[in-house]
């Protein structure tokens, strides 16, 4: 089985080294995000926020490498929207591996391919903010992965259920940007917890923000890197896990059902 | 006339484009605007979230006006060009026609959103928002006499999808759009200096004005923004016409 899936993951890393320009051109909006806008909004900051997260660039750095991590872990829906458009999926069925193999391989080659977009990113945290010991850095890895293989997982199930590009698209701007900016990657999540007590924003997004993986991920690299701003809570890890068994199992399901259509 | 509606109705089929721009559009607000102005000083900006929404508005419409050097590219890959060059149109005409097209058909999309943020913002100054709303025009003009010189001079529709890509990372950081310009300058003087030259401040700054709520507004005279917008409608708009017109004479382009 393995074999199968290390196939797949091959192939669907060549396909993403295709998009070289589009991965420079992201990689720079990135770092434009971090010394520009970060450097700047560290001047804006309210005392009280201050007081709580330091600093606002290396607040927003792990932030950023999530970011960058479900950017890339999502392009894998826009293939499989594609392949699925042109049939091409009728060629897939006739290489010889299961199913399974093809469906399980989809999910973590698009897991892996945001895993190592991010990693110059994660670096570039590491270098800014401060580094994690080991095992610290074996966490943040193991989960980031499983973060990035369920980001693969929705991406898939959302393609795999849009009939045409432009609904997929749709779908895509709708499920990044409220998994984007409900979340506390730009801002500390009692700031959005605040204003869900003050009946300015609807409970049903605060309680989106708290579960949200970006946020979940995020919030545990802070409190590795920056202990005194946040404590660490094994409740994250297990809520991005739970995220990535729906999703990577949802997706595998819908794509085999499709291929076997 | 006929350059321009035809550009006009190009844009409008891409509708994914549409409708992704316009949820990021309405997210910016719902979330980014209204959690972000949470967490900033009021002695920094007094009302964070207006000014943002009013940054926001000219953001989008930098990004839709510069689509049009995507346009060229398909065109050339689809052998359009040289359909356009047979056409009773002069060289002149079809290239200002582009430009005009490139600007226009961008407004006309971002005017319901321009809508959105006034009504958030919940202010305006008749005469000083005309004449926000007759910078706009230029601005959004002249990005898109950009998008079309610089389509022209790269050859490679990959490069110039990194260049843009870069371009637009940098000119809406660097500018006034999202912080004000003392902010910029305190944060990093070369940041500050990017900012008070770029186009994207001069539109953010006259349109915040335009809205005449002393609260967001960061300019005292309007003048220096608006012959800054001026002077970047009048160079893209000629650099791009003659560039465009030499580029597509005996198939330079290709």
């Amino acid at each position: 089985m393995m074999k199968g899936i290390l196939r797949i993951v091959e192939l669907d890393f060549r396909n993403f080294f295709r998009y070289k320009w589009w991965l420079v051109g992201l990689i720079s909006m990135n770092l434009a995000d971090l010394f520009i806008m970060a450097v700047v909004y560290n001047h804006m900051l309210a005392k009280a926020v201050t007081e709580k997260i330091t600093s606002y660039f290396d607040f927003f750095a792990p932030g950023l490498a999530v970011t960058g991590l479900f950017a890339s872990a999502f392009m894998i829906g826009r293939e499989v929207n594609m392949e699925r458009r042109r049939e091409i999926h009728h060629y897939m069925l006739s290489i010889p591996m299961s199913r399974y193999e093809l469906a399980f391989g989809r999910v973590i080659s698009g897991g892996l391919r945001g895993l190592v977009y991010m990693t110059p990113l994660l670096l570039t945290c590491f270098i800014f903010v401060g580094f994690p010991t080991l095992p610290q850095l074996l966490l943040i890895i193991f989960t980031l992965f499983l973060l990035a293989m369920g980001i693969s997982g929705l991406s898939i199930t959302i393609a795999v259920s849009t009939s045409s590009f432009e609904k997929f698209v749709t779908a895509r701007g709708l499920v990044y940007y409220t998994l984007f900016f409900c979340s506390s990657v730009f801002y500390p999540l009692y700031l959005i917890q605040n204003l869900g007590k003050s009946g300015q924003f609807p409970s049903i997004l605060v309680t989106f923000a708290e579960v949200n993986p970006l946020s979940n991920a995020s919030d545990m690299i802070r409190s590795f890197l920056m202990p005194s701003t946040m404590t660490f809570s094994p409740y994250w890890l297990v809520s991005v896990a739970i995220f990535t068994i729906i999703f990577a199992l949802t997706a595998a399901f819908a794509y085999i059902k499709i291929l076997a259509r | 006339m006929l350059v321009i509606e035809r550009d006009v109705r190009l844009f409008f089929q891409y509708k994914f484009l549409i409708i992704m721009r316009a949820i990021w559009f309405v997210s910016q607000i719902a979330f980014f605007g209204l959690i972000a102005s949470q967490m900033i000083n009021v002695s920094a900006v007094a009302d964070y979230f207006r000014y943002y929404v009013g940054g926001l508005s000219v953001m989008t419409l930098y990004s839709a006006a510069i689509f049009i050097g995507f346009d060229i590219y398909e065109e050339a890959e689809h052998g359009v060009f040289e359909y356009l060059l047979s056409l009773p149109v002069s060289r002149r005409q079809l290239v200002l026609g582009r430009s005009i097209g490139g600007g226009l058909r961008s407004f006309i999309y971002v005017g319901p959103l321009i809508a959105i943020s006034l009504f958030v913002i919940g202010s305006l100054n008749p005469i000083a928002f005309l004449i926000s709303l007759f910078a706009l025009f230029l601005f959004s003009f002249g990005v898109a006499g950009m998008s079309i010189t610089l389509a022209v001079m790269i050859k490679s529709s990959d490069r110039f999808d990194i260049l843009m890509g870069v371009l637009d990372a940098l000119i809406v950081r660097l500018s006034t759009a999202m912080y004000p310009l003392a902010i910029v300058q305190v944060a990093n003087p070369a940041y500050g200096g990017a900012a008070s030259f770029n186009p994207v401040s001069f539109a953010s700054d006259l349109f915040r004005w335009g809205t005449g709520l002393d609260k967001i507004i960061t300019i005292d005279n309007p003048l220096l923004p608006l012959l800054g917008i001026v002077a970047f409608f009048g160079f893209f708009t000629l650099f791009g016409v003659v560039i465009y017109g030499k580029r597509i004479e005996g198939g330079a382009w290709r």
